[in-house]
């Protein structure tokens, strides 16, 4: 070819790729959507981009905010607390005004950190760890309960329904299980024996070993801090070597892929959870338009998807992407979700978060209380 | 407890047993640790998962749960037998005489090979069995024991004996051992090596494939990923045998699970993976040829 036209090609791409940059910056507004999203713990994660997405089409279909549109970027953090610090600095690198995410609570604290130095807004749909609003930082929210609540509900109706003696307590060593197992453990309070605490290797395949070990402690009921993969094997297994003492566990089990896991093992299996937003005709609609796109909505769906909403409504109240405005504007705005009224107190935590106790009764969740 | 720390430890050992044959069977004959059979063990899990699924679809003819677990395990078995030739043909072959360390990077390419290729074909997501057999503890000397235990043991006795008798008694068993102690010198008494060590590998390769069908009835959980761990486990299993023998790596492997039960529950679950290693490494301080193992001297 000629070189003179080789060149000019080069050039025109070049300038192409270029005013593609500078006119996507211009009229696009970023959002980033974090959570596990492979691994096995990868279902989560892929339901809050789901939702998240869900809200985003919906505003881009009237408009988009401050008459740009929208655009959701997903960042994988496998579950990793390293993962998820390298998310949020590609999320800061490609400027997204604010985040959804991320879902475990060992991932949102460390990035958390880097979001706030970037004063980009971060909405968590499932960190439960007290921790992550209590560090002082501004624009960090989250739209569901906290560890300290659901521990606190978990042993109430261990207490008041089960009345044991002995419980045992066993958690997966991440920021999340072993913050609710000692949550749920100083809730307790006297009278009851704590006869066994351990942890848990997470994705082991192999619990015998501790199992064997609580079984021999007599435990009537035994409390699990930790996620549905581990979840699901840890009653798969209890059933096999007969320790008949049911687990209490906490949100991060809600979920049917444990009830696949564990199969008939997973029966009377007591879980904390939110309460069950059915009942509400906001929630009833996310539901249907969920299910018509990507098929049966997750636990945590309906909160990523009032996340999203909650930061596009704020930045265009606020009229502007800055991170301090939209802080603030969602600081002190009451807003109506899918799930139902949401405001947040002065740590970012939800004014109200109703934890209710949820058993596994002929393969689905039943709420008991 | 100690008798229930036992039977699991047990159960667990006779699949790292299972797969610690290979390692050490193609030891013995090459000289070579094929990193790549626990990518073998992982295919293996991943094929019981398809063939157990579709068998107990809605659709699938109605046939006894023993006949299900025999078409799967022979399915799988074959399958990883076939992958294990050609993995042998592509992979090693070619590198018969070449430096010793060129077909031990070739071993860890392979690996990295089938690992991926698993992940893009078969997704990231860890996949789930539901409980197809019932997993109701039996009572037994006051341990509680679940039918899945006992096949483990059951198929893994059944295996590691014809494995046993075939190595001793048969005519290739005997063409094995002769290649093992000098291949060159088996060479030119008329055995044909290349068919011996081909041979070799589709028996490890099914071995491993047993594991790894079990594997996945016990625990219902499969992922591109698990070969990595559970191929370290058994290659330190081969290690405290002895590599390259084979009661060793059947008494090393039973070892191990019997290790890693016991510290589990004795000391914490949290160290659990640390036990093994922890063995690999006092083996290999103060006896370096395993407990099976010969001292061997180099061949001048």
């Amino acid at each position: 070819m000629n070189r003179f036209y080789y060149r000019l090609i080069l050039f025109a791409m070049f300038g192409l790729a270029a005013a593609g940059c500078t006119s996507q910056q211009q009229n696009v507004i970023r959002i980033g959507a974090a959570g596990p999203m492979t691994g096995d713990q990868s279902k989560m994660g892929i339901d809050l981009r789901n939702a998240a997405e869900l809200a985003v089409a919906e505003w881009n279909e009237k408009g988009g905010v401050l008459g740009k549109k929208i655009e959701l970027l997903a960042g994988d953090d496998q579950a990793d607390p390293k993962q998820a610090v390298s998310v949020a600095n590609k999320f800061i690198n490609q400027k997204v005004a604010a985040v959804v995410g991320h879902w475990n609570s060992s991932c949102s604290i460390p990035a958390s950190e880097y979001y706030v130095n970037a004063n980009v807004v971060m909405i968590s749909p499932a960190t439960t760890n007290p921790r992550f609003t209590q560090q002082g930082f501004k624009s960090v929210f989250r739209v569901c309960g906290t560890d300290d609540q659901q521990g606190k509900i978990a042993a109430d109706f261990v207490v008041k329904k089960m009345r044991p003696k002995r419980v045992a307590v066993i958690h997966d060593k991440t920021a999340y299980g072993q913050g609710l197992a000692d949550f749920f453990k100083k809730s307790l309070g006297p009278g009851i024996e704590i006869v066994f605490y351990d942890g848990i290797v997470q994705r082991d395949p192999d619990y015998k070993g501790v199992l064997t070990a609580i079984k021999e402690k007599r435990p009537e009921v035994y409390f699990f801090g930790g996620i549905y993969p581990e979840a699901g094997r840890l009653v798969r297994q209890a059933r096999e070597i007969g320790l008949t003492a049911p687990m209490i566990t906490g949100d991060g089990v809600y979920d049917p892929t444990f009830i696949k896991i564990a199969g008939a093992a997973a029966e009377g299996t007591l879980v904390t959870f939110g309460k069950d937003p059915g009942g509400l005709s906001t929630a009833k609609a996310f539901l249907g338009k969920y299910a018509a796109k990507y098929g049966e909505a997750g636990p945590y769906s309906i909160y990523a998807y009032d996340a999203a909403n909650i930061i596009l409504t704020a930045i265009q109240q606020a009229g502007t992407t800055d991170g301090t405005k939209v802080a603030e504007y969602i600081s002190k705005t009451s807003f109506r979700g899918a799930f139902g009224d949401i405001s947040f107190d002065k740590n970012g935590d939800v004014n109200k978060a109703p934890y209710v106790v949820w058993k596994v009764k002929d393969g689905k969740f039943i709420e008991v209380q | 407890m100690f008798i229930q720390q036992l039977i699991n430890g047990l159960a667990l050992g006779a699949i790292y047993a299972l797969i610690a044959l290979g390692y050490t069977m193609v030891y013995g004959i090459l000289q070579l640790i094929n990193f790549a059979h626990g990518e073998v063990y992982m295919l293996g899990a991943y094929l019981a998962i398809i063939v157990m699924g579709l068998l107990t679809s809605p659709g699938a003819p109605e046939i006894g749960m023993a006949a299900k677990l025999i078409i799967t395990l022979i399915l799988s078995a074959g399958f990883c037998a076939a992958y294990g030739a050609v993995i042998e043909r592509t992979a090693y072959r070619p590198l018969r005489k070449a430096a010793k360390l060129a077909p031990l990077i070739s071993a860890v390419g392979m690996s990295i090979i089938l690992q991926n290729f698993v992940m893009l074909a078969q997704g990231k997501e860890y996949k789930n069995l539901p409980p197809v057999v019932p997993s109701d503890g039996i009572a037994l000397f006051g341990a509680t024991v679940s039918p899945l235990q006992i096949l483990i043991l059951a198929v893994s006795l059944l295996v590691m004996g014809g494995l046993q008798l075939f190595v001793v008694r048969t005519k290739l068993g005997k063409a094995m051992r002769a290649t093992s102690q000098d291949r060159i010198m088996a060479g030119l008494v008329g055995i044909n090596v290349n068919q011996v060590i081909s041979v070799t590998f589709m028996i490890g390769s099914s071995l491993a494939a047993v594991a790894g069908v079990l594997v996945t009835l016990y625990y219902g959980v499969v992922h591109f990923f698990m070969g990595y761990l559970a191929g370290l486990k058994a290659f330190t299993a081969a290690v405290l045998g002895g590599i390259g023998s084979i009661p060793g790596a059947m008494v090393g492997g039973v070892l191990l699970g019997l290790i890693e039960n016991f510290g589990a529950s004795y000391i914490s679950g949290v160290y659990k993976d640390a036990f093994a290693f922890l063995v690999l490494i006092i083996t290999l301080i103060a006896r370096p040829s395993g407990l099976f193992g010969q001292k061997t001297i180099d061949k001048v």
